[in-house]
Parts: C-alpha cells; structure tokens; sequence
C-alpha cells in the first residue's frame, strides 16, 4: 500500500493536484487547492498520511483512495463504532489525524485539548454551507428546532481552549459539517397494509412483538420520546434534554411496553436493522437511511415514512486533532477542504446522505441523481448507489420528498442530555427489565 | 550448561522464577498496572463528560442500593449456569469419545480438529449466522413448519434467552472439551480395563474412574467457561436484540457513555465475585496441587 | 465390554459417535449457511435467497474495496495470532515448569492469572489504552493489543499446561537423570517431548483466542484494527457477502493448516517410535 502510492506519486505530486483540480468543478475551485502549497512543501507531502477515523457510514475507503489521488500524500480511513471511537479519542488521541465524528461528540470533547478548532480563514467552503450549520436558520429565515445538539449550538467556539461554545457565530470553526440526514421510522408497507403518519405507531399494540429501536441509549430515548409526545402522554420541555421527571416517565412508559411483548428487539448495529426488517421480523422501527435502501435492495419493500411530528436529524463533522502541527497540519487543512469540494458529497448523496455543501455536490452528480436525491423529483432512469448496483428503479420519487420538505421539519437532533448518567443507569434497567 | 546446573543445585526456587518471570512481568504490566487504574478510577467523581479525581465511594454506593444490580447479576448468573451445565455435558461426552471410543491418535486428532476449525472463524460472524437461521422465518422454523410440527413460526427462538444460550454453547463449548480431553489422555486406559474385566459396569467406570481422573480438566474447562460467559457483552447484546442485559453489558453501555467511574466500580465487584466463584472451584479441585505433587 | 481399545466396537461407539456427530453438525449447520452465501453474485446480500453465483465476494476481500480493509485486518490479525501463539506457548510452558516446584510468590503469581483471566476484557483494553497515552507510547496491535491478549491467553496457557503437566510422571525425569542427563537433554530429550501434545494445545488455543479477540483488542489496538474489530465496525454499516468469503477462506486456510500439522505429527511419532526401538536394540546388544 504503502509502496504503492509512493511510486505513483514520485515526482508528480505537483501534477497530481493540478490534475485533481482540473478534474474537479473548475479552476476558481482547482487555484485554491495548488495555492494551498508552496513547492517547497510539496516535496515532503508525499511522505504524510492522516489517519481519518469515524463511523463506517462516512470513513469509506473509495473516499481515502480519490483524496490520495487528488492530493498527493496518503490518506487512510478507518472504521470504528460509536463506543471505540469516542474512547479512542479521549484515550488514545494520539491514534488519530482526522476526527470523524457526530456533532453531539463536541460536548464530550470540549475544552479538552483533544481535536482543534478550524480557523474560518483556512476553510473555504462556510459561505456555500447549508446555513442550518452556518445560522441554525433555515434559508427563508425559519429557526431550525433547538431541541437536542443542533450542530449549530455547538458549532463556533471563542477561542481554542474555551470550555464552552459560543453564542454567536465567530471565526472559529469547532469542526466541519460533513454529512447529515434525517432519520424517521421505517416501514414494510407491504405488511402493514396502511398509511403510517405519526410516531405514535411505534406503540401502537397493532404491532405488538413486531416493532424494534436503537439500543443506543442517547438516541433511543429520543425515538421513544417522539412516540410518547405524539400519542400524547407527555409533552417535554426539550426532547434533547430531558429533565429527570421526563427521564422517569418515558422510562416507566418504554418498560410497560416491553412488559407487553411491544418490542421484537433493541438494536444495535446496522446490520441489526436490516436483518430485523428484511426478514419480517419487524415491521415498524427506528432505522437508518442506507438501512431502508438495503432492505429494498433485497427486493423488499421498505419506507422511510415522513410523520407528522417530524425528523430526528443528526448531523457528522470532521475535525484535525489537537496533536497535529505544522506540514501535517496544512495537509488536514487541504484535506478538510477537499472533503467538501463534492467528490466525497457525490459519493455519500448516492448513499441517501446529505452534504453540507450540496452546491459542490451538484457538480459530481448528474442531473438526474441530484433531481432525485435532493430535489424531491421523480428518477429519470435507474438509480445506482456508489457502486452501481441498483438502488432505485426509475420513475421513484424519495421517501420524503425533497432535501428541505424532510431537512426543513426537524423535530430534534441526536444529543447528549445533561442528565445523561442518570439517563444511561435508567436505560440499563428498562433493557434488563 | 554446567552453570545452569550448578544454579539448579543451588537454588531451585531462582529456577523457578527464572521460569515462571516472563509471564508474571506481562501480567504484571498489562495486567496489574491497567487493574490499579481501574480500582482507583472506581473511587473517582464523574461529571457529565469528564471523571473528576477524588476518593469518594458513591459509585459502590449507588451500585448496592441500586436493584438493577442485583438483577443484572441474576440473568448473569442464569445464562452462566445453563451454558456451564450444557458446555459440560457436551465437552465431557466429546473428550470421553475422543479419548476412549476413537483408536489412532491420528484420527483423535483430526476429529479433535474438525471442532477447532469453526473457531477460526471469527466469533462475530458465527454470532451473525445463528441469525438468519434462527428468525422466524429462518432455516429451523421452515424446516419445522415444512414437516408439520408447528403450524405458527416460533418466536422465541431467536431474540430471547434460548438464542443467547445457543450462542454461548456454540462459541465457548470448545474451551470446555480442550482441557477435559487434555485430563482424560493422561488416563492409563489399562485402568478402565481392569476395571471392567472386574466386572464393573460401564456407567460406574465412568463415575469412579474416568470422572474422578478428568477433574482437573472439569475444573479448569468450567473456569474457561464461567469466565467467558461472565466477561462477554456483544452476544448477549446481539442475540437476546438488545432485549437482556449482564453485568458486562450494561457497563460497556456505560462505557460508551464515557462514564468510567462507576462502569470501573462495577468490574472491581465483578472481578470479586467471579474470583469467589473461581476460587470455590479451586476448592473442590486444587489444581496446583497434582502438579507439584 | 472386554476392551475399549480392541476388538469389536461397543454400542457405546455408536451412541456417541452420533452424539459426536450432532455436536459437529451443531458446530458447523450455520457455517454451511455462510460456505454457500458466500458465493453469491454481486448483488447478493447477506441471507437467502442466493442471488447468482460468482466468486465476487473473494476478490472484494483481496482488493480492499467497500469492505473496508478486511485484507489488511486479516494479515494483522494472522501475524499477531502467530505471535500470541509463539509466546503463549514459550512462556506459559516454562511458567509450567517452573509451577512444578514450590517458590515464594506461586500464590501470587497464580491468583494474579486468575484474576486477570476473570477481569472484563472491555476494561483491561481501556486501562491499557489510558496506560500508553499516559507514558505516551502510541498504542498498535504489535504493543498494546499484543500486551491485552496476552493477559488473556497466557493464563488459558498456564491453567492448561497445568492440566498436562498434572500426574506427569515423574520417573521418566527421574530415570534420565538417574542414566546421567543433564538439566537440558532432560528437557529437550525426555519432558518436552512427552507433553508435546499438551502443547499443541497451548498453541492451538493461544492462536484461537487471539484470532477471535474482541473486548481486550478493542480500546488498544491503536491506528490500524484487527479482523473482529474490522467486522464489528463493519457491521455498524451495510455489511456485504465479503464478511461470509472471509469465513470460507478462514476455514479451507484452516483445513490445509490442520492437514499439514497431521502429517508433521505423524512424522515425528514415526520417527519416535523408530528412535526407541533403535535405542531398545541397541540397550538388547548390550
């Protein structure tokens, strides 16, 4: 691996970016990654690799292997879940170059001297972001909801070491938005015979013993939580922040209905999801976009059914580490840059995920994929995923609709409560109960 | 070689530590330095994000008051019981065939083998393959329905207990036959014989020969077992759906959380209890005890 | 039941020739499923029905594709199996040796093996991890998960040499010193050899277990994982047929192993039994 990329980049790492800028949107696009460079540098680029680790829905290796094409020095991905990510970068900082991580991670890692902050100046894609990042506003000037880690409250930072985020928007960036979406519950419409419209279903005794959420205590809470506001046994102060009261009563309710056989089980990978839906064990769950589109691909039918209440939104940054300097340094800078240039968008999009910057996305799509991934539109011809194997037949129109009929009615975002240690202990009891 | 024996001579004990030195410094650095942490981690303060050094003892506090305590220990103990009682079934009948009933040590090997493969195979994916098998619409329930002998899909077999078990039985019996086998070799089959033109009858030469002769493996097969079962946390997670929880699993949720302090109170206790349950053992069958003689 | 070793075979053999066989097919009945999904086309998923036949999955696994780097994460995971193998048996045979006299500190050393065998995995990953940022060693699966493993096999290696060593006779060691072995011919010539397929074992199991490690690999395997944590992080995503191809391959990988490890064993008994009965005639000529 190592050998390889070495020969291939011998002495024409200078043409390797210039070419990689020619390949991309144009030359306003191209000048900014060889300005990025001094020829000087250029000469020891080849020799540094980062190490970007995340979760295995964004750290793909198609992505690593087009960005060490386009950038001269290596970049490597690697897969972690949610738990060994988090630890591994509070513990073991030092096995990390690129933080890849969800917005809520920001909470458990500020002011600890563990990624670094992104000077405004040294990115270049904040004015074409998706201003529910840059404002917390959607574009008609809407506030987007505040319930949970809206990655805009934890998005500006005063300065590197500060212990709490800012306010206001300053010039300084706690990571940069990657991908997001907006999760709901999903479906086997071919087994439920019936429209599905609140979340209140997911509690529904119609169901008993074929329904499932994410044993992830943060964000199975919440989707709980959604059920129990919309069947209106409790409406919450801040579904992103419960208050131990609320904690108590969604767990009383969670645990009666696991008394009552309500569940068919508690997932906790993916692939968990998938299985679960695909064979029919479940028919109504909480899921994940890809997940929706891999039971399809089995030939199942499967929705991703907007509700009425809304999305849980979650959203991915990604963030140099603290330990970098220098050369390396700039080559994550470089990086972050072209992360967001539309290569990695394109990709990601033809996944069913949003990029924070969709404009540079576009050009890495067709006209047809960006109609139907975020337009809302019906597909002219097949949709494939990144690749080439069919996802969609053509004529389909997304489950949800366009990017800001399902991005624009966000009820909360994934989080971390400030009553998590007491939620967690109560998480463990309802599981074993 | 002449020092070396005239060290022997002198000092056996400074053999014996020469010997046994290697292993005790790696325990004793990845071992006992990451355990010291742990127990002082237990004493610690944590606040939402971040563990707060201090010497308090709220976190045995809250563990002993809390009933999830004890129940998270009772489902431990229940899958730790049935999966011993089982893997002890299976291993000893498979040694006692290997050793007693197959004749060329070649073919004890090899059979011995053939049940070491499916090891190689990493735990995760021969996890993951109960799954489909075991739904209810996978492979078992088809099968039962095609013949006749259930006319609804079983539900509990997959997602509940009885998979759990399954599971563990399937992942850990080999842990359970290695050492029995080992103990059993060792039985002087001339033994068995004598005792049976004795005119002893089958089953008592098992009970009063063969089991007496392979409790050194039984014990340690069990230890193997017991740990493994009460250490274990991603297959009780996948395989009851999330729906049954340990002790080891409801602290790496803890552990996800990035909440140390009490998830390291909780593996001190644990490691006590475990070392109770081990140290019984040890008990009834010191094994340290045939080996020096 | 004049005999178990000759003669015509007791009903016995056949009674738990099946039970022996059951257990296999329980061992085995799911890994069937995954030896034939495994050959599925490209669009395959992970269960049934089998879409297409290809050997798709095999090369995605030699190519490093979406499957993540299962390539890399099996050699690694191979190459420090060897070693925590090698060193299991090393260590946890000459800890075994030296068990077999009393000393100061047994105790301590064995309750120390004990405990760490007993200790969540999870945990002693974690304090190793916090231990190697604290003296700022950047962890790797050649150190700290190669130290974390360790603290698991070399107990299952001491406990099991235990059970070799255990009613070991000594009057083979006796009578080699007696005819005037030193220390070291005693070893290499009369002990190692008769507990060689005790250790076997060790290393068999040493591998085994390293192979299959999860918890303790899981917070200290540093920048680069190994093949259970690949396939953990895997299935966090859309996991392909590549995962069921690595099974196959582990397995035809281990069957060729397994026959080689046969035949070597059957040479070197031969050529025991051929050494004996040479030194039995030569002490005849005598």
């Amino acid at each position: 691996m190592n050998a390889k990329t070495e020969t291939n980049s011998k002495g024409t790492t200078r043409r390797n970016v210039m070419k990689a800028a020619a390949a991309g949107t144009g030359l306003a696009l191209g000048s900014g990654v060889v300005q990025g460079f001094p020829t000087i540098w250029a000469q020891n680029l080849k020799n540094i690799k980062l190490i970007q680790v995340g979760g295995s829905y964004s750290a793909i290796i198609d992505i690593a292997k087009q960005a060490t094409k386009d950038l001269g020095f290596q970049v490597e991905m690697q897969t972690a879940d949610e738990v060994s990510l988090l630890n591994r970068l509070i513990n073991e900082p030092r096995t990390i170059d690129i933080a890849d991580i969800e917005y809520y991670f920001q909470n458990y890692l500020i002011g600890r001297n563990i990624i670094q902050p992104i000077p405004l100046s040294k990115y270049k894609w904040w004015d074409k972001t998706v201003p529910i990042f840059t404002k917390g506003e959607y574009p008609d000037g809407r506030k987007v909801s505040r319930q949970g880690t809206l990655p805009y409250k934890v998005q500006y930072l005063e300065s590197r070491d500060a212990k709490t985020f800012a306010k206001h928007p300053t010039d300084l960036l706690s990571g940069v938005p990657t991908v997001f979406n907006a999760d709901t519950l999903g479906i086997r419409p071919d087994l439920i015979h019936r429209p599905i419209e609140h979340w209140y279903e997911l509690l529904n005794p119609e169901f008993k013993g074929r329904t499932a959420i994410v044993d992830v205590p943060s964000i199975g809470i919440m989707d709980a939580a959604m059920a129990i506001e919309s069947r209106g046994d409790l409406k919450y102060g801040d579904k992103g922040n419960m208050t131990r009261e609320e904690i108590d009563k969604t767990i009383a309710i969670l645990t009666a209905a696991k008394k009552a056989g309500q569940f068919r089980a508690f997932w906790s990978t993916f692939d968990e999801s998938v299985n679960l839906m695909a064979s029919g064990e479940v028919v109504i769950q909480s899921m994940w976009s890809p997940a929706v589109t891999a039971v399809k691909s089995r030939g199942m039918s499967c929705y991703y059914v907007p509700l009425k209440e809304g999305y849980r939104a979650w959203a991915s940054c990604i963030a140099p580490m603290a330990h970098l300097s220098g050369l390396k340094l700039d080559a994550a800078f470089e990086y972050i840059n072209w992360y967001n240039s539309g290569w990695q968008g394109a990709f990601i999009a033809r996944q069913g995920y949003y990029s924070s910057v969709p404009e540079t996305a576009r050009k890495f799509l067709t006209d047809d994929e960006w109609g139907y991934w975020y337009e809302g539109k019906p597909a002219q011809h097949d949709i494939k995923d990144p690749y080439g194997n069919l996802m969609e037949k053509a004529g389909r129109v997304r489950d949800g609709g366009s990017f800001w009929q399902r991005m624009g009615n966000v009820a909360c975002w994934n989080t971390l409560m400030d009553e998590d240690r007491y939620m967690v202990r109560r998480w463990n009891e309802f599981v074993s109960a | 070689m002449s020092g070396w024996r005239r060290l022997a001579k002198l000092q056996p004990q400074i053999i014996s530590w020469l010997e046994v030195g290697p292993l005790a410094l790696i325990l004793l650095l990845f071992f006992g330095v990451p355990m010291l942490i742990v127990l002082g981690v237990s004493f610690f303060d944590y606040g939402r994000v971040q563990m707060i050094p201090a010497f308090i003892f709220d976190n045995y506090i809250e563990l002993f008051t809390s009933s999830l305590t004890l129940r998270l220990y009772l489902t431990t103990l229940k899958y730790v019981v049935i999966v011993w009682a089982v893997t002890l079934v299976i291993g000893f009948t498979v040694a006692y065939f290997l050793v007693f009933h197959v004749r060329s040590l070649l073919w004890q090997i090899g059979l011995f083998l053939l049940c070491t493969v499916p090891f190689w195979t990493s735990n995760i994916i021969r996890m993951i393959s109960w799954i489909p098998f075991l739904g209810r619409h996978g492979v078992f329930n088809q099968a039962l329905m095609a013949v006749g002998l259930i006319h609804q899909p079983l539900s509990f077999l997959l997602f509940s207990d009885f998979a759990v078990i399954v599971a563990y039985v399937h992942l850990n019996t080999l842990f359970m036959i290695v050492p029995i086998f080992n103990s059993m070799a060792r039985i002087d089959p001339s033994l068995l014989e004598a005792a049976s033109d004795a005119g002893a009858g089958r089953l008592r030469v098992v009970r009063e020969i063969v089991l007496p002769l392979s409790k050194t493996g039984i014990a340690l097969g069990s230890i193997f077992v017991i740990t493994l079962v009460m250490g274990d946390f991603f297959v009780v997670k996948v395989m009851s759906g999330g729906q049954s929880s340990t002790v080891v699993s409801a602290l790496s949720t803890e552990i996800a959380s990035l909440q140390y302090p009490p998830a390291a109170a909780s593996s001190v206790i644990l490691v006590v209890i475990v070392a109770l349950i081990v140290s019984a053992i040890l008990r009834l069958v010191d094994v340290r005890k045939e080996l020096t003689g | 039941m004049a005999s178990l070793r000759h003669g015509p075979r007791p009903w016995t053999f056949y009674a738990l020739a099946t039970f022996f066989a059951l257990f296999v097919l329980f061992l085995y009945g799911p890994m069937i499923v995954i030896y034939v999904l495994s050959f599925q086309g490209p669009n395959g998923g992970m269960t049934f029905p089998i879409n297409g036949f290809s050997l798709h999955w095999f090369k995605a696994l030699i190519e490093q594709e979406r499957t993540g780097d299962i390539a890399g994460a099996f050699r690694r995971s191979l190459v420090l199996a060897c070693i925590v193998g090698a060193l299991t048996v090393l260590l946890s045979v000459m800890a075994g040796l030296g068990f077999r006299r009393r000393f100061r500190g047994a105790s301590f050393v064995f309750y120390m093996a004990i405990a760490s065998l007993i200790m969540p995995g999870l945990f002693v990953s974690l304090g190793i991890g916090i231990g190697f940022q604290m003296l700022g060693i950047a962890p790797a699966w050649y150190t700290s998960a190669l130290g974390a493993q360790l603290t698991w096999t070399l107990p299952y290696g001491l406990l099991i040499m235990f059970a070799v060593l255990g009613r070991f006779n000594r009057a083979y060691e006796e009578a080699a010193t007696d005819l005037g072995a030193s220390n070291w011919q005693r070893l290499t010539q009369v002990t190692l050899p008769i507990v060689l397929p005790g250790i076997i074992g060790v290393a068999l199991f040493g591998f085994t277990l390293s192979y299959d490690e999860f918890p303790r690999t899981l917070l200290a395997a540093g920048s680069t994982n190994t093949l259970p944590l690949e396939i953990w992080a895997m299935t966090t995503n859309v996991t392909s047929p590549a995962l069921y191809a690595v099974g196959t391959v582990t397995t035809i990988v281990s069957f060729i192993v397994i026959a080689a490890a046969l035949t070597a064993i059957a040479l070197i008994e031969r050529r025991r039994l051929r050494r004996i009965s040479a030194a039995e005639r030569t002490i005849g000529e005598d």
